[in-house]
């Protein structure tokens, strides 16, 4: 096992050192210890109206829902490994050929995964809260805590997720029965006891009254989550000769009018076949997104009136700008090399893939809006969902192209990323927050996103295609 | 005869390594042109160059006449392209597929010549199987079909008959043969040296990105030499330089 494991950590160093470089690299937890530790400087700021533990649960919320979105590796059968990094030679495809079953090498692919995580994004994020609380007043114990429960935090998402999606592709039923029974009894919660679930998260209890005792116990029950979703994983998803009726020819009728009706037909058959389109759906938006709104009602009472409301619909359009990871993560450009399709083609049928998905956002915040009583808001909130989304979506093509799942962790194109994001939003939400309406203004953003579409395509075009 | 692929001085260099260095061929009209070379040689990058997937970083690559650097796109239009490792996308059916080529490459009858590349290499009863259940062997002959579905005048297909059984690779043999006596150039790139000597009208040997010989397979023959032992000897004594 620790063999199989540290040569499973070198290559993935690997595959991203040779694309842009070790230094940049390893420069990316450093660029995270960077950024949190001059924004713990803030904090101080923030105190007089947002006390201090309430900003801590949006850290648990962030990595919660990272794990949430990391964590779909049930969805990953071979066809997916495949797909995600072509047909490459890499140690997870070696159970064919060394002495060892797929369920171990599976084993030891998502403890690397998970280990890398930890080690590119949870750590250095505590380490920089740590090293700054000397100087912000923050309590050192309270910020040495961090350290276990973040993690405890991120593994939990994902764990939580990988379980869910191996029951999904075993079994649809089952998964829905599984979030059923977590959706009553946090209702449970809420109805009967009328507290958030989200205080009686593991993690965050630990914070705020730690034992060792519970924290092994909180432990051995991800230990044991993480177990069971292994021994239900099923590597191979049965080669079949099952004959399938004609999805391609009617989509790319119905998608005529669109610039490149057979490449977005394809990624609506891809979505749909893999079961990706709705797995990812569920795992990597509805789910995060609830713990979200959870996790962020508790500081509903600081913020202005509707900027609860109106900062969930802006998250909601952070995550919806992943989307367009989704939809790249299908295809290597390989697999259109044979055909006259440029670069610049495909990126501009991604987007256009993404935007369709767009509806599912948009839907989602109508929905929000209704339920939570804010349906007066609803168009200029889905409009700043929208907007966020495609902005975000715009500057990840233009940065990373038809990978960016592989060149977000350039910390050159994640410093970018972020501070063009974070600065537009920034201004974007303190102007929805003096009047709600004000969020309806972000439909400016769908020009910068599209000139940075624009410029992705020429980009793009002009480099040869990456690959590993 | 026209060149219709031309290379001159044609470099590829990823990093410290260099793939091609300084290669210049060029291939006629109607020819079956064998790209010969052991592992590592440059073959797939000369077919990646000459598609225009890839830049050169020194000289040039034309095809049909075009500059392949620049007109990549113009050239992947005209020509049909079985590549080295990609496999058709999974989650498509093989007559979806082959659909997906065509409304591409914008054939319009593309349903009549799909059944008939079924029939040619017999894979009809697999035409509605999704592409990651088909065998290596199917998944090769769909590529095969895709690379000519459009009647190309020209096609650069990377070791095509691999996994292919006896039977199939010599249905596909015949079919190249009968391919270039239309005025149609197929460039080949394999291992096969005795494919090569079979059914190439010409070759070319390249030995660590280096072009070591060019020629024609009739000429070789007239002078008493075969091609496995020719192509063995040049490449011993490349090695040995």
């Amino acid at each position: 096992m620790p063999e199989l494991f540290w040569r499973m950590m070198k290559e993935e160093w690997r595959i991203h050192s040779t694309m842009f470089g070790q230094i940049s690299f390893a420069l990316f937890p450093v660029m995270i210890f960077g950024i949190v530790w001059m924004s713990a400087f803030l904090l101080p700021m923030l105190h007089a109206s947002l006390p201090q533990v309430d900003l801590a649960f949006l850290a648990y919320a962030i990595f919660l829902s990272l794990g949430f979105m990391v964590g779909g590796f049930g969805l990953l059968g071979n066809e997916m490994m495949n797909r995600r990094f072509g047909q490459a030679s890499l140690l997870v495809y070696s159970a064919r050929s060394l002495p060892l079953s797929e369920r171990f090498i599976f084993a030891n692919f998502v403890i690397k995964d998970t280990v890398y995580y930890l080690l590119l994004w949870v750590f250095p994020f505590c380490f920089g809260y740590i090293a700054a609380s000397p100087f912000t007043g923050a309590s050192l114990q309270k910020a040495l805590l961090l350290l276990p429960t973040l993690a405890l935090s991120f593994i939990s998402g994902l764990c939580t997720i990988f379980l869910l999606s191996t029951l999904y592709v075993r079994s649809k039923a089952a998964c829905w029965a599984a979030i059923l029974a977590v959706s009553l009894s946090l209702g449970y919660m809420v109805v009967l006891n009328g507290s958030n679930p989200a205080l009686n998260f593991p993690p965050y209890m630990l914070y705020m009254n730690f034992s060792w005792g519970a924290f092994i116990v909180a432990c051995l029950m991800l230990a044991a989550l993480f177990s069971l979703s292994l021994l239900l994983f099923s590597p191979e998803q049965g080669v079949t000769t099952k004959q399938y009726r004609g999805l391609l020819r009617p989509l790319i009728h119905r998608f005529r009018r669109l610039p490149n009706p057979p490449l977005t037909a394809k990624d609506f058959v891809d979505l749909h076949r893999s079961g990706i389109g709705i797995g990812q759906a569920i795992f990597s938006f509805l789910l995060p997104l609830i713990a979200i709104f959870l996790f962020l009602s508790l500081i509903d009472p600081y913020l202005p009136a509707h900027g609860f409301f109106i900062l969930f619909s802006l998250i909601t359009g952070v995550v919806a700008s992943t989307m367009y990871t989704w939809v790249t993560e299908f295809d290597s450009f390989g697999a259109y090399a044979c055909l006259p399709v440029a670069t610049s083609t495909l990126i501009q049928s991604k987007v256009t893939t993404f935007a369709i998905l767009q509806a599912i956002p948009a839907v989602f915040i109508a929905a929000a809006a209704f339920l939570t009583g804010e349906g007066a808001f609803a168009l200029p909130a889905i409009v700043f969902c929208l907007s966020s989304s495609f902005f975000g979506a715009g500057v990840m093509a233009y940065l990373c192209g038809l990978s960016p799942g592989v060149l977000i962790y350039n910390v050159n194109v994640l410093f970018t990323y972020l501070v063009v994001n974070g600065a537009v939003f920034a201004i974007l939400s303190a102007l929805s927050f003096a009047n709600p309406l004000f969020a309806s203004i972000s439909v400016v953003l769908l020009v910068p996103a599209l000139l940075f579409v624009e410029r992705a395509m020429s980009r793009w075009d002009s480099v040869d295609p990456i690959g590993f | 005869m026209t060149a219709v692929l031309e290379t001159d001085n044609l470099c590829k260099r990823y990093g410290d390594v260099t793939a091609l260095d300084h290669v210049s061929l060029a291939v006629e009209e109607g020819a079956l042109f064998g790209l010969l070379g052991p592992n590592g040689s440059g073959k797939t990058t000369m077919i990646r160059l000459l598609t225009g997937q890839i830049r050169p970083s020194g000289g040039s690559a034309r095809v049909l006449g075009l500059d392949a650097a620049r007109e990549g796109i113009r050239v992947r239009e005209r020509v049909g392209i079985i590549p080295e490792q990609e496999s058709p996308p999974s989650f498509l059916t093989a007559m979806e597929y082959l659909e997906f080529v065509g409304t591409i490459r914008k054939v319009h009858d593309i349903e009549e010549r799909a059944e008939k590349w079924f029939d040619l290499l017999e894979f009809g009863d697999k035409k509605h199987v999704l592409c990651k259940d088909l065998s290596r062997g199917t998944r090769q002959k769909l590529m095969f079909a895709q690379a000519f579905i459009h009647e190309p005048s020209v096609a650069l297909i990377d070791e095509p008959l691999i996994n292919l059984d006896p039977i199939m690779q010599d249905v596909v043999k015949e079919f190249l043969k009968g391919y270039v006596k239309s005025e149609r150039t197929v460039f080949l790139s394999t291992h096969s040296l005795e494919v090569a000597e079979e059914i190439c009208s010409s070759f070319a040997i390249l030995h660590r990105g280096r072009l070591l010989h060019s020629g024609s397979v009739s000429g070789l023959m007239e002078a008493g030499e075969h091609l496995p032992e020719f192509f063995l000897s040049l490449v011993r004594r490349g090695r040995d330089a």
